[in-house]
């Protein structure tokens, strides 16, 4: 009877705790949700483009969004974002990915060196070599209007530092496996591209994810090297762009917020689409698969 | 089929480790030749080696002819076998074996022929479709050595195959290794650290111990005639027990007195002695613990007190001490003991024990070689 009765409460304080963290999880889920409805909320708002005391809009329309696609450069924000993000998606994830394979696999001298050399340069924000980066994109005219390249070169060029956790990845799929595959007759590039990439996909969708969504998101460089040049912006920098002024916010506001939902919906996609591959991807090298 | 051919063969690590040296060996073509010894001694280097997994520090190897140092695996024709199977965990069995072919740009028909006589000479054929991941440890060993042995590759390696299997189904792929090398018909080297593995697979066996080679020889050679107490003391088990006892020359004759006894040395041992003149001197005796018997109330002997009685079916297995407390191993075959005698196999009994004097071993003293070799 006691046992049974002890079971009984075990029982009764798991459902309290569960009911407790529960609570706690929907109170923070609706936090963090609430700027996300405020945003739409506003983007649909067709009644005044300037920001209101209130959230629900009296008259709702897509005035807003039709507006940014006609009068104003968003399209060309949209195609240059999309391209940046596109080009370093693809060059990145090739190179953090030799790179990472190259580290764990072979053994060279200076090789640990390497590493902790772009480690420790890895700890220093990048912004802090933005007037050199602008003044040696200037001179190859990589600015301005032409930023897109430029930023390609910007975002790509230190990509090689990001192996660490793809390595970690990679330093988990066992190295007899390469033998097994060097001594059956492939070459080390066979390897990497018959046995380690089939393993190792979710951290190739993890690393292609990371890849399109930094500069997707970015503005600091994006703003530095695009200057005032509308041809050369993202869309960060273009819509920032748009409300920089107090009278440009008055007019733009609701256009702003219509901006900030369309860029949020190519990344949702691409997100929930890999989401599964995503998630195994960051914890998958944690324990032996 | 092909000779393997280590000349002067050295390996040193970065980190200055010496794991191999002085490797001389000449593996004639379709032997099977194991490499045996206690971890960190350097077989599974020299394995290694010969795949082309690890680079040659110094010293020339040759396979089948041929100078191989710089030569990648994939060039040498070897095939292997790894102590964890190395399957590839995203392909099917099938892919797995036909791997090997399908890097060579072997026709397709032709791959499945041979994945499919592989297959079934394995056992394996109802599995092909399977991932290695839905197999079990014996199961994937066998699609391992599936993988090594379809494209007939001109050496087999083998690196401790057998090590992460259960012991019932070790003894069974044991067997089967056995068999399969009839089939197979090429040359094989495998690494193992069970002496029971290399006695029963090798046509000659490597001991080898800190990077050194301390004999090669057939599985009776090392047995009966161990170089050194290094080889005396790994090749049998129980392990042969050693311990010091005097060598006596007596009117042409030559006895050991170990623990108060004298004992005489007979047979081709006694007549070498004799041809060697070796003369008195201390020497390390050997005697394996399967030919220490019971002695009879009129024969020369010595008293032990039993410490622990292993009942292994067949055999006793007594770890006994002597007066002087030295620790010796005796196996005593049960169907030879009454029902009294058995009954007296306990801890803390006496008995009294003696060897015949044809199954010594002698070691020098200092430099621990076998003084008949």
């Amino acid at each position: 009877m006691a046992e049974n009765k002890r079971h009984m409460g075990m029982k009764a304080k798991n459902r309290l705790s569960n009911t407790l963290i529960y609570i706690l999880l929907i109170i923070i889920s609706i936090v963090w949700l609430i700027p996300f409805v405020f945003l739409v909320c506003e983007s649909f708002r067709v009644e005044s483009t300037y920001q209101v005391g209130y959230v629900i809009p009296h008259q709702w329309g897509i005035d807003n969004y039709v507006n940014l696609f006609t009068k104003t450069d968003f399209p060309v924000w949209f195609k240059n974002t999309f391209i940046i993000g596109l080009f370093v998606a693809v060059i990145q994830t090739i190179i953090v990915l030799s790179m990472s394979y190259t580290l764990s696999r072979l053994r060279f001298k200076g090789r640990k060196f390497l590493m902790n050399v772009m480690l420790i340069l890895g700890m220093f924000p990048g912004f802090l070599t933005m007037i050199i980066l602008y003044k040696v994109l200037s001179w190859f005219n990589l600015t301005g209007a032409n930023s897109v390249p430029g930023l390609i070169l910007v975002y790509v060029a230190s990509s090689g530092m990001g192996y660490y956790v793809s390595k970690g990845f990679f330093d988990t799929i066992s190295k007899s496996l390469d033998e097994a595959a060097r001594v059956d007759g492939a070459t080390r590039f066979q390897v990497f591209t018959k046995i380690i990439m089939p393993l190792a996909k979710p951290i190739v969708i993890y690393t292609i994810l990371t890849a399109f969504m930094a500069p997707w998101g970015d503005f600091m460089f994006a703003k530095y090297i695009a200057h005032a040049t509308s041809a050369g912006m993202n869309v960060a920098v273009g819509l920032q762009n748009m409300i920089s002024t107090p009278q440009s916010l008055s007019a733009n506001y609701t256009m702003f917020c219509a901006g900030g939902v369309i860029v949020a919906i190519p990344i949702t996609i691409l997100f929930m689409s890999l989401q599964k591959y995503y998630v195994e991807g960051v914890t998958g090298g944690a324990v032996k698969g | 089929m092909a000779e393997v051919i280590l000349k002067d063969v050295k390996k040193v690590y970065d980190n200055n480790v010496v794991a191999v040296q002085d490797f001389n060996l000449h593996i004639a073509d379709k032997e099977f030749i194991v490499f045996v010894g206690p971890s960190g001694c350097g077989k599974s280097t020299t394995l290694r080696m010969i795949a082309g997994l690890e680079e040659i520090s110094s010293g020339e190897l040759y396979i089948d002819g041929e100078l191989v140092n710089d030569l990648q695996p994939k060039d040498r024709d070897i095939s292997m076998v790894f102590q964890n199977y190395a399957l590839y965990p995203h392909m099917t069995v099938f892919e797995n074996i036909a791997f090997p072919l399908r890097l060579r740009k072997t026709p397709n028909d032709e791959v499945f022929a041979k994945v499919k006589e592989v297959s079934e000479i394995l056992g394996i054929t109802e599995y092909l479709n399977r991932k290695p991941r839905a197999l079990s440890g014996g199961q994937r060993q066998r699609v391992a050595i599936g993988r090594a042995m379809v494209r007939n590759p001109k050496v087999f390696l083998m690196d401790e195959p057998l090590s992460n299997l259960d012991a019932k189904l070790r003894n069974q792929m044991r067997a089967e290794i056995i068999l399969l090398r009839k089939r197979i018909d090429t040359t094989f080297v495998y690494v193992t650290h069970d002496q029971t593995e290399a006695m029963t697979l090798g046509d000659r066996i490597v001991i080898m111990k800190d990077g050194f080679i301390q004999q090669v020889g057939t599985p009776d050679e090392v047995f009966d005639w161990p170089d050194n107490l290094f080889v005396a003391e790994f090749i049998g088990a129980p392990k042969m027990n050693t311990f010091n006892a005097e060598l006596v020359e007596e009117g042409g004759k030559y006895y050991v007195t170990p623990f108060g006894s004298k004992i005489e040395v007979t047979g081709e041992k006694g007549e070498m002695l004799k041809d060697k003149n070796i003369g008195s001197k201390p020497v390390t005796l050997g005697v394996r613990p399967e030919h220490i018997s019971l002695a009879k109330d009129n024969e020369e002997g010595f008293d032990v007190t039993i410490q622990v009685s292993e009942m292994m079916g067949s055999e006793l297995h007594l770890h006994t001490l002597t007066d002087d407390g030295t620790a010796l191993v005796v196996r005593v075959q049960t169907v030879s003991l009454t029902a009294e005698e058995r009954a007296k196999m306990k801890s803390g009994e006496k008995i009294r024990i003696t060897f015949s004097g044809k199954v010594m071993h002698f070691f020098d003293q200092e430099t621990e070689k076998n003084i008949l070799r």
